[in-house]
């Protein structure tokens, strides 16, 4: 019945509008095409936010079930079939911190978060990039939620203020202080690392 | 500046790597399912549309059966009425006889013509008797010979009947001899027991 789809998908040609009409249609090829375009950005955003790939997994398959009861609140003038799966993941993905991480959700308002330990001010310099890269990975594991999907969206994902205000259903001013303050903790985190790592030379 | 320089670049190591990262393909099939299992929920559109078709053909066809029913019962009420327009006579208690046991239906000959209607006459009749009545009034009820000593009937009805005249002797009436082999056709006044209380003669 699908054939066209079939054809049509080989070349490319399909837009995410036609392949999740198909998919509310019954072809279950438009709805593994669809997750195989946009499924990656979800799990991985799942996972980077809840550090549980089971969790992520439950979650990347809530949110394309979702394609196929609650697409009539999608608006294609708002945003990309991207971003707002982004967005239901980000719902479902509170949620499930909230059950199950309730110490991280408590630091939620980073206005009065402790800052994160920066052990030097000073100027550092790199010896191991490997070791700062690790640095910044478990620096970001230590962001609050609201900074950590910041990180993830603008700076991982390469996603635009525009989009990532999209997906956190916030203005583009709020993503852009979210993302210079986890810049400015991970910027004195990896200052710290750099200290640390010169002073045991 | 140096440190925000050096975390751009090592975020955007982590972003390289971060977006190698693919979501599970046994996902794929789940959803799939799901989408397949969802449309059996819903059903085909087409198989929906069909079942829709066929429900008006059903309903149209027994708005037309109705209509048609409806329209034969309508000719048919008119032609009954048209044949049974003979007035119904007031049935004056004196004139019901008492009785004996006759049955109307073995008057009727087989295949003696449709004549045959009957009107519901509600009437309390009180028990009189009379002497014997002898046919001879093509306009009036007379009371049957053989139906003295029946009961009071509560309920009569008017029945017509295509008979020969010599079947009139069996209800106790003489019949002129030029018609007993007449065919003729008669009204019975006929309690609710089935047995005739009187007759006229239509024609």
């Amino acid at each position: 019945m699908f054939d066209w789809l079939r054809r049509t998908r080989q070349e490319g040609e399909l837009s995410d509008a036609e392949l999740h009409r198909a998919a509310l249609a019954g072809s279950g090829e438009a709805m593994a095409a669809l997750y195989r375009r946009h499924g990656g950005l979800v799990y991985r955003f799942t996972l980077r936010m809840s550090r549980d790939a089971a969790a992520a997994e439950e979650i990347t398959q809530e949110v394309f079930l979702a394609l196929l009861t609650q697409m009539g609140r999608f608006d294609a003038a708002r945003g990309t079939l991207s971003t707002w799966l982004c967005g239901i993941a980000r719902r479902q993905l509170w949620k499930y911190l909230e059950r199950n991480d309730a110490a991280v959700l408590s630091d939620l308002d980073d206005e009065g978060a402790a800052e994160l330990p920066c052990l030097s001010d000073g100027p550092a310099e790199l010896l191991l990039r490997r070791e700062a890269v690790a640095a910044v990975r478990a620096g970001m594991d230590e962001l609050p939620p609201m900074l950590r999907e910041v990180v993830i969206l603008c700076a991982l994902e390469e996603m635009s203020y525009e989009q990532a205000a999209h997906v956190l259903a916030v203005p583009v001013g709020t993503v852009r202080s979210r993302l210079h303050r986890a810049k400015a903790r991970l910027a004195g985190l990896l200052r710290g690392e750099m200290a640390n790592t010169e002073r045991k030379r | 500046m140096t440190t925000d320089r050096e975390l751009d670049e090592i975020l955007a190591e982590i972003g390289r790597e971060h977006r190698t990262m693919d979501a599970p393909d046994r996902l794929e099939s789940v959803l799939c399912a799901a989408t397949g299992a969802r449309k059996r929920a819903l059903g085909m559109p087409g198989v929906r549309l069909r079942w829709a078709l066929a429900s008006v053909v059903i309903l149209l066809a027994a708005f037309a059966a109705t209509g048609i029913i409806w329209q034969a019962r309508q000719n048919h009420h008119s032609q009954t009425q048209q044949e049974g327009s003979v007035p119904v006579p007031k049935l004056s208690p004196e004139r019901i006889p008492p009785s004996t046991r006759v049955t109307v239906r073995q008057s009727v000959e087989p295949g003696s013509g449709p004549a045959r209607s009957a009107r519901r006459v509600k009437a309390s009749l009180p028990r009189s008797s009379q002497k014997p009545t002898t046919w001879n009034s093509l306009d009036e009820f007379v009371p049957l010979p053989v139906s003295e000593g029946l009961p009071i009937a509560a309920e009569l009805s008017v029945v017509r009947i295509r008979l020969r005249g010599s079947d009139l002797q069996q209800y106790g009436l003489e019949t002129p001899a030029d018609a007993v082999a007449q065919t003729m056709l008669a009204e019975f006044v006929v309690g609710e027991d089935g047995l005739p209380r009187a007759i006229r003669i239509v024609r």
